[in-house]
């Protein structure tokens, strides 16, 4: 179901395409995977397991936030995998050789996503070049900067505890659980992300864009600045998933989050965003980022062969979009 | 009364001179059919009037009061509603926030674009115009657009339009892709429309609908208004031979003769 109806509806009707809807069906899933994997494991419900699998979660999932915004406008950013290399490894290389304040160097590293998203907002808006050319060639160019100013090799950990390093990587114990603090920063920005697709005005307006963009703009929507905006959202947001990242494992590796956006861009869709654009659910978004998480993790424990792990992913990626489209078909007819 | 004047207005694009000079009125309560082929600048010249790209030259009165359009949202201020071809709405919205699109009713104002809608205004607000402009059959203000038909799109279309209290309410090939009944339905909503008062400017290029629903007919050909008729004084061959240019006198005698 999209944002536009649900909240609206009276609530035994709302119930009926509630369940129809695909970040239902989603969910419907998640859960039969877990319990399989519970099963078929019994260490994966661990508090270790967890932990680890809530560790790396927010970091992909903190990207996919701003990609689901951004693909309900109708568009989509290849670059953000490029970004989440860069951006740390920028801010490291002027504290280490610049001798810069972490905190300035931090402050430069949002500015270069800034640039980045901007720029990729601009060309794609007011020269109308498809996002996929343009943020594609902005990959290769973000990675490649990554790749020369480090000459390929791993910059040297940041290991110092401070303030930054607690604000993005701090650790903390819940019983035998042990959390990072980047799960408060999944937690408050996708309620963040729910409020405004759903509930603010701009939200009306990245649907109303993604879905007829003409129609937006006649009505007087500022089309182009949502979508610049958008990309500057989601180059920030992979920016600080990068610095997460980066300050929780202690090293910035020019490397770091290669292919990290098809990864994005699967979890947005397999919890429900249209690709086309017009119809988002951060909701989705959220299990599809559970999902895809805990499959990358289940099939270890369950022994399926290292090199055999991205069949299974595909495989269900696949499986899921399929039946979004049959339950899409289906709510046609209906 | 006076609603609407244009004096003048040019536009190329490149070489194109899609409109070399366009002056007419539009009065109050009143339905003005816009006819012309394919490429006589129709379009061109609706679009100049909401907004959706600035004249080269020329002028716009609006009830007397030279105004300067510069984008859709000046044209909606100065209460100009355009219906444009098949681009009106967004399939994935409901039908109550594409009545509210670009106008949505908010709390917390001051929070700009991330204030939250009204929702039970927008609700309420969209249950009482559907109520009141009497769209057929029943919609439900939470349905999909996506799900409605062409005919209630343009109805849709249509009431969003009426309800901001627009002076002038411009109609761009409104019945494109309709079935008959659908047609007879947008047609006689023009007709409603009118008596509410508003004035309507309906482009066209079906003349059949014009002898229908219009009080007056504006001809365009390659970029000029060419005739201007009110439908009492006028027939259809008549017109007929003016959008083509053909020279049908010969042939207009002989159907009166019979
Ligand atoms: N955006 C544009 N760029 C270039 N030429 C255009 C554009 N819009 C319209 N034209 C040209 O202007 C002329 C008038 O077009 P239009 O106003 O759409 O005609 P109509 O609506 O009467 O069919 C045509 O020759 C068309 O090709
Ligand atoms: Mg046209």
């Amino acid at each position: 179901m999209t944002i536009a109806a649900e909240e609206e509806m009276p609530r035994a009707k709302r119930r009926s395409s509630l369940i129809r809807s695909p970040q239902f069906s989603s969910l419907v899933i998640l859960i039969v995977l877990l319990a399989v994997f519970a099963i078929a494991d019994a260490n994966f419900l661990s508090p270790l397991n967890i932990s680890n699998m809530m560790a790396f979660l927010p970091e992909l999932g903190i990207i996919a936030l701003g990609m689901t915004l951004l693909l309900t406008a109708g568009e989509f950013d290849l670059s953000v995998g490029a970004v989440f290399g860069l951006a740390p490894v920028v801010v490291m290389l002027l504290v280490q050789n610049g001798g810069v304040d972490i905190g300035v160097a931090l402050l430069a590293g949002l500015l270069l996503c800034i640039a980045i998203g901007a720029i990729n907002g601009l060309i794609v808006t007011k020269i109308g070049i498809s996002s996929f050319l343009v943020t594609l060639s902005m990959l290769l160019v973000v990675r490649g900067a990554a790749l020369y100013i480090t000459q390929g090799f791993p910059l040297k950990s940041w290991d110092q505890p401070g303030f930054f390093v607690t604000l993005l990587a701090g650790s903390f114990n819940i019983g035998t659980f042990r959390f990072y603090t980047s799960l408060w920063w999944f937690i408050g920005l996708s309620l963040l992300a729910i409020y405004v697709l759903r509930y603010a005005k701009l939200g009306n307006w990245i649907s109303a864009i993604g879905s007829n963009r003409n129609a937006a703009v006649a009505r007087g929507v500022p089309a182009d600045a949502v979508k610049i905006w958008l990309f500057i959202l989601t180059s920030v947001l992979a920016g600080l998933a990068g610095m997460i990242s980066a300050f929780r494992i202690s090293a910035a590796s020019p490397v770091a989050g290669t292919g990290y956006e098809l990864e994005v861009i699967a979890m947005v869709v397999v919890g429900g965003t249209a690709l086309t654009g017009g119809r988002g659910t951060i909701f989705g978004t959220i299990v599809g980022a559970l999902m895809l998480r805990s499959i990358r993790n289940g099939i270890v424990l369950i022994g399926v062969p290292g090199l055999a792990y991205n069949i299974f992913v595909g495989v269900i990626i696949l499986a899921m979009l399929i039946l979004h489209a049959l339950l899409q078909k289906n709510a046609a007819r209906s | 009364m006076e609603v609407l004047r244009l004096h003048n207005l040019q536009k190329s694009f490149g070489s194109v001179r899609a409109l070399k000079s366009a002056s007419f009125t539009l009065n109050e309560g009143e339905v003005v059919a816009l006819l012309g082929d394919n490429g006589a600048g129709k379009s061109t010249l609706i679009k100049a009037i909401s907004g959706v790209f600035p004249v080269d030259r020329g002028d716009i009165y609006v009830r007397g009061q030279r105004v300067s359009i510069r984008s859709t949202r000046d044209a909606m201020d100065l209460g100009i509603e355009t219906i444009h071809q098949d681009t009106s709405l967004a399939p994935d919205l409901s039908i109550a926030r594409n009545l509210f699109l670009g106008r949505e009713p908010v709390n917390l104002k001051w929070l700009g674009v991330f204030a939250p809608l009204d929702l039970a205004q927008l609700r309420d607000a969209a249950s009482a115009l559907l109520k009141r402009v009497g769209i057929s059959k029943k919609l439900d203000a939470d349905a999909l657009v996506s799900t409605l038909s062409g005919g209630e799109r343009q109805s849709i279309a249509i009431s969003r339009a009426m309800q901001f209290a627009a002076k002038v309410i411009i109609l761009d090939e409104p019945t494109n892709n309709l079935g008959v009944e659908e047609t007879h339905g947008v047609l006689r909503f023009v007709k409603e429309v009118r008596d509410a008062g508003h004035s309507v400017l309906l482009i066209t290029h079906n003349i059949h609908h014009v002898f229908q629903v219009a009080d007056r007919i504006i001809v365009m050909r390659r970029g000029e208004i060419v005739a201007e008729q009110t439908v009492a004084d006028t027939d259809l061959l008549t017109v007929e031979s003016i959008i083509t240019g053909a020279d049908m006198s010969a042939l207009l005698k002989e159907t009166r003769a019979k």
